[in-house]
């Protein structure tokens, strides 16, 4: 038998260690741009500070100086200038970082010392020290080196070791050989990347001691056609939806404010749904969306259905003439891109100019101010949203009484059976499980209809009209770039949307057996 | 259903009734239709659907709109629009049909996870993963470029052919597929000699749906798309009417050509539409 070391180490091991590796750099990577990041902010202070001080300037310095306090022009008293160093601060001829020392210069004398990036993608970086007297040292610094480099030979080395660790035989070498790279970690990415290396070594090793993964290989070979068929879509929804999803999970414990993230763990969902210190009737409380969302699909879940059934039951009377022509017409809305549809429902419900108001006021009645008051308002976005959404029902209601024998209805008229017991009896019971299914999926659709709201009544007056879907928009794309909390608000309404499928799929699977 | 009409004043009844419907459900449609036609910017005070005056000058003058390099500005966002859909039906069909046969064919752990999965993606509002993905795209450099956009609908369109194919070819008989493998053709030869040309209706007409939907789509457009010359036309139609300066007349007359031709498309393909809805959910 050969010694243990001259073995190689099992599979288990290459994936493991790849995985690790890819933990490693990504903590290597943000550990060097931090204290990249931190450095070069030190330097360029220290740079500052000399030009405050008056000592020997910076060689690193490129630009910037003692930028004086913005002096009244003797000639135009109302006209300010900044000097740096004695020169005037800008104005024709002057060299190009001017307008960056010119920036740093009012930004710090209005909100204080500060040190930022010069440009958003470049190295340089700017240091501003406001100093008594109104004037302001400014130092516009160029590094001198780039990051550090990857210290690929550590990496390597660490992964022989552990290789020649893993070949020993028992689970606990094999765990070891896999946290190998659990200690450079400590020191890129602290204690979190390490614990992550280390624990998946053990549930690697865990893994390979239960016989999990040779079955796992075993039937991925017996399946890999099937497996090479679905790969394709698979490894897509891979990478567009779960990544953006975990990023929207992780993004949700973090703050965004001015381009940093601080972490803050569950405060962003804590300050969601605890309303967030505003009354319940103030449409920022969570609460207050919440309700008006679940009035919104419900009123308008119902009125598609009275709606979409009534017209189908009516269509499908024989002696009606002229049907398919109606049944074209009916189905118009559904045709129409729905975003146009919405922007036309708007500029009928505007109070000046609007076709509403246009009839409301030719019948004599009173103009109304549409979207200046919350019940308005929501009557105009469950309208368009209703003349949208009708269709759907009645087609799907209307493919369901086609399905319903005729001879039923004949049989039960024979037997005395009047139209309203028919209905009850034969019609509704058929309808049922075609209606059910359609039922969760418009409901579904309405709570996320972000088009309508946003089109229609843009949340008007005040946000109050707003569903949670174009809360969660505004607060990442209109309230100052709060990703932080956007990311939780989104995650809150998964796990409301995911408990609405769960009972959902219970009660048709109910309807179904029933 | 009864035998014998009911008697003549009860079927007149029914006859307004559904016509009043009807007209309520037309005279959105109308209003566009006469906006476009009528000269001015801002909607009429009367609020009869018939036109005063005639005239082409929102069709002209939406045409005539030429951008910072003198180029069309309207057929520039028909063309981007139309790049994105196409783009994104290719994408789309292109992943999603292999794995909608697997999901259909074969039997394989996981296929019901797999199931589930893409029909859970589609439920859920693309608009969860705006953020996320706005903040991927940012550091990727691809927010404003017509490639980024397509990457963010094939998000909905992939989960949404894969079920529609799958039902489709749940649908298909086996047999031909049987004895192509028992002559010793590969799955993979299967696949593309014998089931292929056979989908062709099902493939058409996920793709049309694929198409449509993408050329529907406003919001994300929106988002993603910041900079003027890669706006596609839903982009176009919302800024017509933006908060300051609607100007109806060129909304109306933009509407009515982006909308034609997937009104068309609609009403052929909406019978299969409601066909896959519902025989999925009653057969189960």
């Amino acid at each position: 038998m050969k010694p243990g070391w001259l073995r190689p180490p099992p599979g288990a091991y290459w994936l493991c260690a790849a995985l690790a590796l890819v933990i490693a750099l990504a903590s290597f990577v943000s550990h060097r741009n931090t204290s990249y990041r931190e450095r070069e902010e030190a330097r360029a202070l220290a740079a500052a500070r000399a030009v405050a001080a008056g000592t020997a300037r910076s060689p690193h310095m490129i630009a910037g100086g003692l930028v004086s306090s913005a002096e009244s022009s003797p000639r135009y008293p109302f006209l300010r200038r900044r000097t740096v160093d004695g020169r005037p601060l800008g104005g024709p001829g002057a060299p190009a970082d001017d307008k960056l020392v010119y920036d740093a210069a009012q930004r710090a004398a209005s909100g204080g010392a500060a040190v930022e990036l010069a440009d958003a993608d470049g190295a340089r970086l700017i240091a501003a020290l406001p100093q008594p007297g109104g004037a302001v040292a400014v130092a516009l610094v160029q590094p001198p080196a780039g990051p550090e480099s990857l210290p690929i030979f550590l990496l390597l080395g660490l992964l022989a070791l552990g290789a020649a660790l893993a070949s020993l035989p028992g689970a606990p070498f094999l765990a070891l050989g896999g946290a190998t790279l659990a200690v450079p970690t400590w020191w890129w990415g602290g204690p979190a990347a390490s614990l992550a290396i280390a624990a998946l070594a053990i549930a690697f090793a865990a893994a390979r001691h239960h016989g999990l993964l040779a079955r796992a290989a075993g039937e991925l070979r017996r399946q890999r056609v099937a497996y090479t068929f679905v790969a394709p879509a698979g490894l897509a929804m891979l990478v567009l939806v779960a990544v953006p999803f975990a990023v929207g999970l992780v993004l949700g414990f973090y703050d965004h404010r001015h381009g940093t993230y601080t972490f803050v763990g569950l405060d962003n969902f804590i300050q969601i749904l605890s309303g967030g210190g505003h009354a319940l009737s103030d449409p920022l409380n969570f609460y207050f969306t919440l309700g008006v969302t679940i009035l919104w699909t419900a009123a308008n879940v119902v009125l598609h259905l009275a709606i979409g059934v009534a017209l189908a039951l009516v269509l499908r009377q024989t002696w009606l003439g002229g049907r398919g022509i109606y049944r074209v017409l009916f189905i118009l809305p559904w045709a129409i891109p729905n975003y146009i549809t919405a922007l036309i429902w708007n500029g009928m419900f505007q109070s000046e100019y609007g076709a509403i108001n246009g009839i409301l006021s030719s019948l004599g009645l009173e103009r109304v101010s549409w979207f200046s008051d919350f019940a308005t308002s929501f009557t105009a976005n469950v309208c368009a949203n209703t003349w949208l959404g009708f269709p759907f029902m009645m087609v799907v209601a209307l493919g369901a009484l086609e399905s319903i024998p005729r001879d039923m209805h004949e049989a039960s008229e024979v037997d005395g059976a009047s139209a309203w017991q028919r209905f009850i009896h034969i019609t509704l019971p058929h309808l049922r499980p075609a209606l059910a299914p359609a039922v969760v999926l418009g409901a579904i659709w309405t709570f996320n209809m972000f088009n309508v709201i946003y089109l229609v009544s843009d949340g008007q007056p005040g946000g109050a009209t707003d569903i949670l879907v174009t809360q969660a928009y505004r607060w990442a794309f209109e309230r100052g770039e709060r990703y932080g909390l956007a990311a939780a608000y989104a995650t809150i309404i998964f796990l409301i949307l995911l408990a609405w499928t769960l009972v959902g799929t219970r009660l048709t699977r109910k309807e179904r057996a029933a | 259903m009864s035998r014998r009409a009911p008697r003549w004043w009860l079927r007149l009844v029914v006859h307004v009734g559904l016509s009043l419907a009807a007209a309520v459900v037309l005279y959105p449609v109308l209003l566009v239709l006469k906006k476009a036609f009528e000269p001015g910017q801002s909607f009429a005070l009367s609020p009869s659907p018939v036109p005063g005056e005639v005239t082409l000058d929102h069709f002209r003058s939406l045409f005539a709109a030429t951008g910072a390099g003198g180029e069309p500005l309207f057929l520039r966002y028909a063309l981007n629009s139309a790049l994105v859909a196409l783009g994104t039906t290719v994408v789309g069909m292109a992943l999603a049909t292999s794995a909608a046969y697997a999901l259909s064919r074969f039997r394989f752990r996981g296929r019901q996870l797999g199931l589930t999965a893409f029909l859970a993606v589609q439920m859920f509002p693309a608009t969860l993963l705006l953020m996320p993905l706005y903040v991927l795209l940012d550091r990727l450099g691809l927010l404003s470029s017509l490639v980024g956009l397509i990457l963010v609908y094939a998000t909905t369109a992939i989960p949404f052919c894969v079920w529609t194919l799958k039902g489709y070819f749940d649908s298909l008989p086996r047999e031909l597929e049987e004895a192509a493998r028992m002559d010793g053709a590969s799955a993979w030869g299967v696949f593309f000699r014998v089931v292929l040309p056979l989908a062709r209706p099902g493939l058409a007409v996920t793709a049309l749906f694929s198409f449509m939907t993408a050329w529907n789509e406003f919001i994300l457009a929106s988002t993603f798309l910041t900079d003027e010359s890669s706006y596609t036309l839903p982009v176009l139609l919302k800024s017509a009417v933006g908060e300051y300066s609607a100007q109806w007349g060129t909304f109306a007359a933009g509407a009515i050509l982006t909308s034609l031709p997937v009104m068309g498309l609609f009403y052929v393909l909406q019978k299969y539409l409601v066909g896959g809805l519902t025989a999925g959910s009653v057969k189960g």
